[in-house]
């Protein structure tokens, strides 16, 4: 039995995923041929022994309940704990940049007040990764922490986004300080990123909560920075690749990631699976026409055209002398004889008629929303 | 009741390790999903699996039977395994003895109707029209036929019937088949009437208690009414190599009959969480099913890929049947192949070569599960593969 609890934070939004996060949250968006962002935390904690998970879930959260369902396809439909839905703060358009709301656990309260367990592992749900938590886990119980941070050493130059927070750890994995990227000089910056990842006590949660629950959205990241120094916070880093996903270039550069097969041993190819929803296709038909090189294809796809570079999700229809490169064909696409794509990314259920040609640039892939008819 | 104990010997390597309906078939499903899927489709919510032949992988993979819905508060999937009681118990003895020896689970939800089906067939049925059949002529026992090519009609039971559909003569595989008519191995009987036809057969000590040579016959004598239900869609045995093959081979064609992609009547089945197969940048891919998991750097023609497989580099596999976990390195070549799951061929192998026996003794290649292929290695066409047993 786990001595830990999950909280996913899946309603964060972007105004920056063009349609992709129109209709859903980023959590519910479909990402590397079958599965949904929201898929590599709740996985990452399911393969960590955690079997009671709560999913903070935004306005819009009919995508991500479809997906879930009960929670069967990820081993949380139990009698024992199992998955909760912990609906979320409405927040104004803009959404609330701080990292885990109080607001969000005040709402949801009780489900931090009936379980037992010591510790609570809260993840955000806009990543990609795949981290076995058990020995973070371990390490946050034996030294006694009342908070353990997840960071990674990463490059500044390669991580341009404003939002990060920044720890600095001492060598006692001790963390001396919180910061914010971007109130901090350039010079300064230390490199290393927090990854959204925490494991707190769950008593000290509550306590916070009761504390801090009456001063609006205020972020548990926030609290911490200022409760730095009374509060033992650990620092426990991780090799694994984590790839956020804010902008509509994150996701077309971490989908394409996936055609290196280093990315795609550590995320898919080591023991722990990625979990998602099972929907039972068939295989995929190649006909002869087909030529396909350097890309990914899920089940059910029925595939005569050419595709290159490419990433098909499931049960896509690729009519023949259509040329498919450098793009993302999300579910249930259908398109036509001789339409070509190139750095396009199709959201779900799209039809493009024949001769069609859809392009976009490497820098700034062209997204169709989902259910349009071109 | 689902028959799936028989021990399948003419597949040969394919189950060696597991019972016949576990074999994987068309890539992601295994033999005994179409019959399940049948029952879900045709809302029967109570199953029970008679099994005896190796069923260990068989057991896992039917699980509590959620994969294809049929996990219900009353009824759902059973297991049934041979067992003993006091006094009595053995092994299963023929088809009808494993339905006798569980009468007390079809007492136990006392049904109106049993139907008997059989888990090494592949097709796509909607149970109910029959037993509406079934009702409508008053029957007491009503069998599924199909028409064959005659030449084929040996390997089943035959049915001779009358204006009416009833049955009026039923030889189980004779040499010279009097009609085309077949029995496809799916019977409803009315609860009492199997009953009674069950406990008369245990009586017969001659008998072989088989439902196609013993209880049909027997039951067709002493004036049951027994009815043929002409079925008309896709239905096949494969329950040899070759008609293993050749259904497999079919599903490649445009336009099947047994259509998979249909979201209406779908096949479950109980997945291994796979990502994407992934294509690499030399692969070529012609005519041919892809599962998820599958690494292809080769070159993949007709070909079925289960699950997971690996394809690597300078392969290349022709008119052969690729069950999951099957890995193959390097410079290999398959044609006209039936390789068994896990089974890894290093590199350079040749399997299925021709050219080196007379065409007429060409056939069908046949790798054991598990087995490993050691590099270099030719194997020639028609060939099958089994690892030596000490035990």
């Amino acid at each position: 039995m786990s001595n830990a609890i999950g909280i996913i934070f899946a309603n964060s939004g972007s105004d920056n995923l063009q349609g992709l996060a129109q209709e859903r949250p980023i959590a519910a968006v479909p990402f590397g041929g079958r599965y949904r962002i929201l898929d590599f935390a709740l996985s990452s904690m399911v393969n960590s022994g955690i079997r009671t998970i709560g999913l903070v879930t935004p306005h819009q959260y009919r995508p991500l309940l479809d997906h879930l369902g009960a929670g069967k396809d990820w081993f949380l439909e139990r009698k024992d704990g199992g998955l909760f839905i912990l609906p979320g703060v409405m927040h104004s358009l803009a959404g609330s940049k701080d990292t885990f709301c109080i607001k969000d656990l005040q709402n949801n309260l009780e489900f931090l007040q009936k379980d037992y367990v010591e510790n609570v592992l809260i993840s955000s749900g806009d990543q990609i990764f795949n981290i076995n938590f058990r020995d973070t886990l371990e390490f946050h119980k034996d030294k006694h922490a009342d908070v353990t941070l997840i960071y990674k050493a990463v490059n500044p130059i390669d991580n341009d986004s404003q939002d990060q927070i920044l720890l600095e750890v001492d060598g006692d994995q001790n963390v001396s300080n919180i910061h914010n990227k971007h109130s901090l000089e350039r010079e300064e910056l230390a490199p290393l990123n927090f990854v959204n990842i925490i494991i707190i006590r769950r008593e000290l949660l509550l306590d916070i909560i009761e504390k801090y629950g009456s001063y609006g959205c205020i972020g548990l990241m926030v609290i911490l920075a200022s409760n730095i120094e009374v509060l033992k916070i650990l620092g426990s880093p991780t090799n694994s690749s984590i790839g956020t996903i804010h902008t509509i270039k994150d996701y077309f550069d971490r989908s394409m990631d996936l055609l290196d097969l280093k990315v795609r041993e550590q995320l898919w190819l080591g023991v722990d699976r990625t979990h998602t929803k099972i929907v039972d296709n068939p295989p995929t038909k190649y006909t002869s026409q087909a030529k396909v090189s350097n890309s990914l294809i899920a089940s059910g796809c029925s595939i005569a055209g050419e595709v290159t570079n490419s990433i098909v999700f499931r049960g896509v229809i690729l009519e023949q002398g259509c040329r498919i490169q450098n793009s993302i064909i999300l579910p249930k696409c259908h398109i036509h004889i001789n339409a070509q794509t190139n750095y396009t990314i199709l959201d779900k259920s799209v039809i493009v008629h024949g001769e069609n040609v859809l392009k976009g640039s490497e820098s700034h892939p062209l997204v169709v929303l989902k259910k349009t008819v071109i | 009741m689902l028959l799936a104990g028989g021990q399948g010997s003419r597949l040969g390597g394919l189950t060696r390790n597991r019972a016949k309906p576990a074999v994987s078939f068309c890539g992601k499903y295994r033999i005994i999903d179409f019959t399940l899927s049948n029952c879900t489709n045709s809302n029967i919510n109570t199953v029970g699996v008679l099994i005896q032949y190796k069923p260990f992988l068989l057991n896992s993979y039917i699980g509590l039977g959620s994969a294809w819905d049929l996990d219900n508060p009353f009824g759902g999937v059973h297991i049934l395994p041979p067992f003993i009681g006091e006094t009595e118990g053995c092994w299963y003895n023929g088809t009808a003895n494993a339905v006798y020896q569980n009468y007390e689970f079809i007492d136990y939800y006392d049904p109106e109707y049993v139907i008997i089906l059989s888990g090494d067939h592949v097709y796509k049925m909607d149970y109910t029209l029959m037993l509406k059949f079934h009702k409508e002529k008053n029957a007491e026992i009503t069998l599924a036929a199909i028409q064959v090519p005659r030449e084929e009609a040996s390997r089943f039971g035959i049915l001779t019937i009358d204006s009416e559909d009833r049955v009026t003569k039923f030889t189980e595989k004779p040499a010279n088949p009097e009609s085309d008519l077949v029995s496809m191995g799916v019977y409803i009987f009315n609860g009492p009437t199997l009953k009674q036809a069950l406990i008369a057969d245990k009586a017969d000590y001659l008998s072989q208690n088989d439902f196609g040579k013993n209880i049909i016959p027997n039951q067709l004598s002493t004036g049951k009414r027994v009815f043929a239900y002409k079925f008309q869609g896709y239905w096949r045995d494969v329950g040899t190599i070759e008609s293993y093959y050749q259904a497999n081979m079919e599903s490649l064609k445009d336009g099947h009959f047994l259509n998979i992609f249909d979201p209406k009547f779908r096949i479950f089945s109980n997945e291994d969480i796979f990502p994407p197969h992934f294509v690499g940048s030399a692969a070529e891919i012609e005519n041919s099913l892809i599962c998820n998991g599958c690494s292809v750097h080769g070159r993949v023609s007709n070909s079925i890929l289960g699950a997971g497989v690996y394809v690597g580099e300078g392969v290349e596999i022709k008119d052969s049947i690729i069950l999951p976990y099957v890995k193959l390195h390097k410079g290999s070549s398959v044609y006209r192949t039936i390789i068994g799951e896990n089974a890894e061929i290093m590199e350079n192998c040749n399997i299925g070569a021709r050219g080196q026996i007379a065409p007429a003794y060409e056939g069908i290649t046949v790798i054991e599960d598990y087995h490993l292929i050691t590099e270099g290695t030719v194997i020639e066409s028609g060939m099958h593969i089994y690892r030596s047993r000490a035990m």
